[in-house]
């Protein structure tokens, strides 16, 4: 691989591949990668240029990918108002699921540091809401909210809380997904925090309590520092999932985007368009998944060169 | 003398040669199916009386999961040029593929063709050509408690009148406790229905403009806005609510008949039964379920024949009513309505006799390409109207101009 580096440096120098060593350096290497890389081309780098190429297409199943209409596509998409709501509900469940689902598992994470009794059973309790199958997950939920009878409704009944339509009210449909994500990702994200709260050096503590500081001192000058790391890769990790949101809707709000489709998110949107609903229009869902994947790039490509720099390494 | 063993011999082998000649080419085809193993155990006993008939065919059966997951896997299967030679598809999921289709009407007689229920057969109508063959289908009917409703309603005046008596509030918290019947957002078919009893019609004849928001889609969406103080709206199915004890009576599909019955045991109610209120034109109702088709794609001539030989034995008249008898759907022709099975079956059965009225006079989707563009629209501003997020006129008009964009 240095050859190839070197190679890539100075193009002049000999085409390393020429010289039957580096194929006794490096062969072993391409070998044991290529069942990957085959998978991930058939799976992942194929799909991924063939929506490009089908975004440019008036989708055909009988005569595929049917015929060449350039950027209609997208002209319709950006011109259709579902697709703005789309979006809209998307940057909201996104807004509102991400920075609450860390608040919370960074309190839970810090809890669980703690030397309490039956730390191990609230561990598992916590990380089995996020290895629950998720379908089973949203179809529980849909019966907890149950306008009349579902368990949500009744303990908010103890409280004096009116009955509230969560999955037929399009003011409460949003709420009720993003409720039912925070509760999902909670327990996986406390996990890898706890993971990073652990690996922090017990001296810096130390120090900290010897030269007087306070509790929310320690927690703000070493803790939250020292964390950002684990709080980085979660952050990105959540964001770029949470801009996929789609079977939570689907199973949730009974195979529909919730009333009024107000739950109705940007991947909703795509299959919508596509094989939900048996429309087809994978031409139209090809050049939103397009706009999708730049939204996610960009916001991925901020998180890395912003807040990298706000990142402390051991 | 000599001569006789060769001559003998050579007699012998034409005989052999003539033999295999005219024995049948072994075909295999593919059946792919969405009924679950409830249904499809009836299936696989055709099926077999089918290779008894037809020795030389051999019929894989797949059960594909939903309606949906069928469509997926057929669609999948005709781009990559290996679809099943037979399959099972709601109408608005065949027309966007008839190019792929073999037109069936073509295989049957006139009279054949004339014994299927005119409005199912329009169904399956494509610009004049029958392409496939209703198979598996179910009715609205009205389903009533009768421990609350002596004389079911008859007209949409009788079904509102009923409605609005039987919203209560039991427990006088001035909260509705039971209303008199149910909306649900997700399904625009009843709209379909009162649009149809109203005679309003989606799109003019020529499918050329849309035609759902003149005076008579008015009138039928202004009545479904007349009944949402007396309709509890919701996403659930019709036989929660019943089980719940929120409602009195619903227009529903025959198929979901054991669900309901079984919700009104739940709070020891007995269910009625009766054709839905009949509108200022008719009182028929959408016809639902799917339809045999036989793929044009990815197979050989003799699958073809052996796949149109397939829709044909399922279609005969004792086979439709032998499915539709233990598989709770309903006849799609006369002749397996009249059949002595299903005559037996519906006997004294107060269900199955308005179910099989009802079938009489049911109609089928409009059979657009864009159909499931058009329910899409309509589950969107039906809801809009159920919610009172619009008024009916306003839905309409927005209604229209979805469809005229999908007719351009």
């Amino acid at each position: 691989m240095s050859k190839l580096k070197a190679w890539l440096k100075h193009p002049r120098m000999p085409e390393p591949w020429k010289d039957p060593s580096y194929w006794k350096e490096t062969g072993w290497a391409y070998l044991y990668l290529a069942p990957s890389l085959i998978i991930l081309g058939i799976f992942v780098f194929y799909p991924f240029f063939s929506a490009f190429r089908l975004s440019l297409f008036k989708w055909s199943t009988v005569n595929p990918p049917g015929t060449f209409i350039g950027l209609a596509n997208y002209h319709y998409i950006f011109h259709d108002k579902y697709f703005w709501r789309a979006l809209v509900h998307t940057f909201v469940y996104v807004g509102a699921s991400v920075p609450v689902t860390l608040a919370l598992a960074l309190l839970v994470a810090n809890l669980l540091n703690k030397k309490l009794r039956f730390l191990s059973p609230a561990r598992v309790s916590y990380f089995l809401a996020y290895i629950t199958p998720v379908v089973a997950v949203s179809m529980v939920w849909r019966w907890m909210y149950n306008w009349h009878f579902g368990l949500l409704n009744h303990i908010l009944g103890w409280f004096g809380v009116d009955l509230i339509n969560w999955l037929g009210d399009p003011h409460y449909a949003m709420l009720a997904l993003i409720i039912l994500s925070v509760w999902r990702y909670v327990g996986y994200e406390a996990i890898i925090l706890l993971a990073g709260l652990q690996s922090i050096d017990k001296m810096y503590y130390d120090a900290a309590m010897v030269d007087g500081a306070s509790g929310f001192q320690v927690w703000r000058k070493i803790t939250i520092p020292l964390l950002t790391p684990q709080i980085f890769f979660v952050f990105v990790i959540s964001l770029i999932g949470s801009f996929k949101v789609f079977t939570e809707v689907h199973i949730l709000f009974g195979g529909s985007s919730g009333p009024l489709r107000a739950a109705e998110t940007l991947v909703y949107y795509i299959m919508s368009e596509g094989p939900l609903g048996g429309r087809w229009h994978m031409g139209r869902a090809a050049a939103a998944s397009v706009v999708l994947f730049a939204i996610v790039f960009v916001f991925t490509l901020f998180q890395m060169t912003v807040t990298q720099k706000r990142v402390h390494y051991q | 003398m000599r001569i006789t063993k060769p001559l003998i011999a050579v007699l012998v082998g034409l005989m052999l040669f003539g033999l295999l000649a005219t024995a049948q080419e072994q075909v295999s085809i593919h059946f792919l199916h969405a009924m679950k193993t409830t249904h499809s155990v009836y299936i696989d006993e055709l099926v077999a009386q089918f290779m008894e008939e037809y020795p030389y065919i051999t019929v894989t059966t797949e059960y594909g999961g939903s309606y949906g997951d069928v469509e997926q896997k057929v669609n999948a299967g005709i781009v990559a040029g290996n679809p099943p030679t037979v399959t099972q598809l709601y109408e608005n999921a065949i027309t966007p593929i008839v190019d792929a289709l073999v037109p069936l009407g073509e295989h049957f007689t006139s009279l054949e063709l004339a014994d299927v229920i005119p409005g199912v057969l329009e169904s399956a109508t494509v610009n004049g050509i029958v392409y496939s063959m209703p198979w598996n289908k179910s009715i609205m009917i009205l389903y009533y408690r009768k421990d609350l409703i002596e004389t079911p309603p008859t007209t949409w005046q009788e079904f509102y009148d009923l409605a609005k008596e039987l919203t209560v509030d039991l427990n006088e918290d001035e909260q509705i406790d039971r209303w008199g019947t149910i909306l649900r957002p997700k399904n625009p078919e009843n709209f379909l229905n009162l649009l149809h009893q109203v005679g309003g019609t989606l799109l003019n004849e020529d499918w050329t403009a849309a035609t759902v928001n003149d005076a008579k889609g008015l009138q039928a969406m202004e009545y479904v806005a007349s009944l949402i103080p007396y309709s509890i709206v919701g996403p659930e199915y019709e036989s929660d609510y019943l089980a719940a004890d929120q409602i009195c009576m619903f227009i529903s599909t025959s198929a979901g008949a054991k669900y309901n019955v079984s919700a009104a045991e739940t709070i020891g109610a007995e269910l009625g039964y009766a054709l839905a209120p009949a509108g200022p034109e008719n009182a028929g109702t959408m016809v639902q379920g799917a339809n045999l088709v036989v793929l044009d794609r990815g197979q050989t001539e003799a699958q073809k024949e052996a796949g149109i030989l397939f829709v044909k034995f399922m279609m005969r008249p004792q086979n439709l009513a032998y499915f539709c008898v233990n598989g709770n759907y309903m006849p799609p022709t006369y002749a397996s309505l009249a059949n002595k099975d299903w005559v037996t079956f519906v006997g004294e059965d107060e269900a199955k006799q308005v179910m099989t009225a009802a079938m009489a006079i049911g109609f089928g989707p409009l059979n657009h390409p864009a159909y499931s563009d058009f329910r899409y629209s309509m589950i969107t501003r039906y809801e809009e109207v159920l919610l009172e997020a619009s008024t009916p006129q306003q839905a309409l008009d927005d209604l229209a101009a979805d469809f005229e964009q999908y007719l351009e």
